[in-house]
């Protein structure tokens, strides 16, 4: 079979390069250690500043919660309101609260203490976040105190998180950071594999053999599946062993996912391949198309957050159905039952990126 | 010549890449047992028109057959009578010279008998521990040996070679022409690209392209007695400078 020697010699040429293999082996378990902690939506330890006007035990008490959470880590508490906006424009602090006594127009003073929460909004989402955070303290104040006076809410939301109990960001980036790796070593590996072989020439003689333009795509494509699936062995001991995110689903229907969706993006690189002229514009294009994957994937933020039109392109995003699959393999453990719909749209993008990229290969060999 | 269909047949050959025109209505014929000579500066069309009859470029306009077969019609039944090896040798430089030997075998369909039978006999040529060294080590004089012993591998009865002797020492290049002499008395026809005018000596017949366009063909010394010429250097210069003015 002509297309086993073609195999082999792709896999050589990869063990032969020191550095591509040490990219393909080490790299993955330093990619996920590093963007494990890195991109992490978490918000621990917030720079807070305290401004306590209030003469009440509720504020008193409420600074004391603020101060043994660690979420938030106080810089200053102050009795007064003066230089509380100039530090948060120094950044110093990114959040701070500002407590006074509520006015009670029967009773004078309130029980409670009316709480003012200046946030730093350059930061956006830890702004959001701790914001969240810090209204929670507040209501658990509230429904103890209530508690202890015998009072209780008529209406009280206790939300049970499922799946990801403690809602540690890193069980939501960890599978996602699986699908990232699945992605970037294979297509840059293959965006520049055909390109390679016409400055070397090679793709001449390759031509002139009886191999056919089929057998050509096809010896191209199997090697870096090869590949991409170690990788993604590689990153799911360390995400599963170093992370301690749990893995609930089956592994065969894992390895079903990244085949279709390894197709899609095989077919998508030798079509860059295809289309570029030097190995560093495949490169180019690679990097541009991987930021673009990843933007669009649902691995930063929900994919129902992005605007039409700019949301049909996330919708034939292949890596977009790959990072909610695996997010659902990994931490539902849920089956094809759950996910056929995900599956089969990426089946129908990998056809579609397979019909596209041979035409244009055998359109390019033949030109 | 005898009047058996030639080997290599070229009728009004052109080659457009946009409004550029690399090769302009190029026609000639090459004799099976032939050794032709394709001269010509950079630039000329030389490997251009080679690829056309290769099939590896797509021809704008006229035919090219190898014997008798049309590269258009029969694109995979033509190139499996010739031997194609390129300017840069087409080797994988990652690869050791036997990996490079055994992977073209591979892929030419070479049953593993034969493949062992190739690797045996460049084994009496070249010393084992050149040919366990990856290609990208080993100097481009027995690279090219490698590369020629690659293309001949399926035994083609037609070898084009484009510029074969570029970047090789004079002493190489000498060895390689008595290869190319070797091949013919086996009878191969063999059509050799070059921009080494000396090498025009050891040709049966040369074709001078210049501009993508067939300037003068002939055997070398009917040409130069013709031309009124003294050597190929001077015939080459002056056919360009005559068709540069006209």
């Amino acid at each position: 079979m002509k297309l086993r020697h073609l195999v082999k010699k792709e896999l050589i040429e990869v063990v032969r390069q020191k550095e591509l293999l040490f990219l393909m082996l080490v790299s993955p378990v330093i990619q996920i250690i590093v963007l494990g902690y890195v991109v992490s939506s978490d918000i621990r330890n917030v720079p807070v500043g305290i401004v306590n006007l209030s003469g009440g035990q509720a504020a008193t008490r409420v600074i004391e919660r603020v101060r043994r959470s660690p979420l938030f880590n106080v810089r200053f508490e102050s009795a007064r309101n003066e230089d509380s906006l100039d530090r948060l424009k120094k950044g110093e602090v990114k959040t701070v609260i500002v407590f006074r006594d509520a006015l009670d127009r029967k009773r004078g003073a309130s029980a409670y203490p009316e709480v003012q929460v200046l946030m730093d909004g350059i930061d956006a989402n830890t702004a959001m976040i701790a914001s969240g955070y810090f209204s929670g303290i507040i209501k658990g104040y509230i429904l103890d105190d209530m508690e202890k006076k015998g009072r209780g809410l008529p209406v009280a939301a206790r939300p049970l998180f499922r799946f990801n109990p403690q809602l540690r960001g890193i069980n939501t980036m960890g599978p996602g950071i699986v699908a990232f790796l699945l992605t970037i070593i294979t297509l840059f590996m293959t965006s520049t594999s055909l390109v390679r072989e016409k400055e070397q020439q090679t793709l001449d003689t390759l031509l002139m053999s009886p191999l056919g333009a089929l057998e050509i795509y096809v010896g191209k494509a199997l090697p870096a599946i090869l590949v991409g699936l170690v990788d993604m062995l590689i990153g799911l001991a360390v995400v599963v062993l170093w992370f301690g995110i749990p893995f609930r689903g089956g592994v065969p229907v894992l390895f079903l996912a990244a085949l279709v969706y390894l197709t899609a993006i095989l077919s998508y690189a030798l079509l860059i391949s295809v289309l570029s002229s030097t190995a560093q514009q495949a490169m180019f294009f690679s990097w541009f198309s991987l930021i673009i994957f990843l933007l669009m994937s649902g691995f930063f933020t929900p994919v129902d957050n992005i605007p039409y039109p700019l949301r049909l392109l996330a919708d034939v995003n292949p890596m977009r159905y790959l990072v909610q699959i695996i997010r659902e393999i990994f931490l539902k453990g849920n089956g094809i039952a759950y996910f056929w719909k995900e599956l089969l749209a990426m089946g129908a993008i990998a056809v579609t990126l397979v019909s596209i990229s041979l035409l244009n290969f055998k359109r390019f060999i033949s030109k | 010549m005898s009047g058996a269909a030639p080997a290599i047949e070229v009728r009004d050959l052109r080659k457009d890449f946009g409004r550029f025109q690399a090769v302009k209505g190029v026609s000639f014929d090459v004799a099976g047992g032939e050794i032709v000579g394709f001269l010509g500066p950079n630039g000329a069309g030389k490997t251009t028109t080679i690829k056309m009859i290769t099939g590896l470029l797509k021809i704008t306009s006229g035919t090219v057959r190898v014997e008798g077969l049309d590269i258009r019609e029969h694109p995979a039944a033509a190139r499996r009578k010739m031997g194609y090896m390129s300017q840069k040798f087409s080797l994988y430089p990652l690869l050791t010279a036997l990996e490079n030997i055994d992977f073209f075998a591979g892929i030419s369909g070479l049953a593993p008998g034969e493949r062992r039978r190739h690797a045996a006999r460049i084994r009496q040529d070249l010393p084992e521990a050149v040919l366990r060294q990856k290609v990208q080590d080993i100097p481009p004089g027995i690279r090219q040996k490698v590369a020629m012993f690659v293309c001949l591998m399926p035994d083609p009865g037609i070898i084009l070679l484009d510029e074969p002797t570029s970047g090789v020492d004079p002493e190489a290049r000498r060895l390689f022409w008595n290869d190319i002499y070797g091949l013919k008395t086996q009878g191969k026809t063999l059509l050799v690209s070059t921009h080494n005018l000396d090498e025009a000596e050891y040709c049966d017949r040369i074709l001078i392209l210049h501009n993508g366009e067939l300037i003068a063909a002939g055997e070398p010394d009917e040409l130069l007695r013709r031309q009124g010429k003294a050597d190929i250097e001077e015939l080459f210069k002056d056919a360009i400078h005559d068709h540069g003015q006209n």
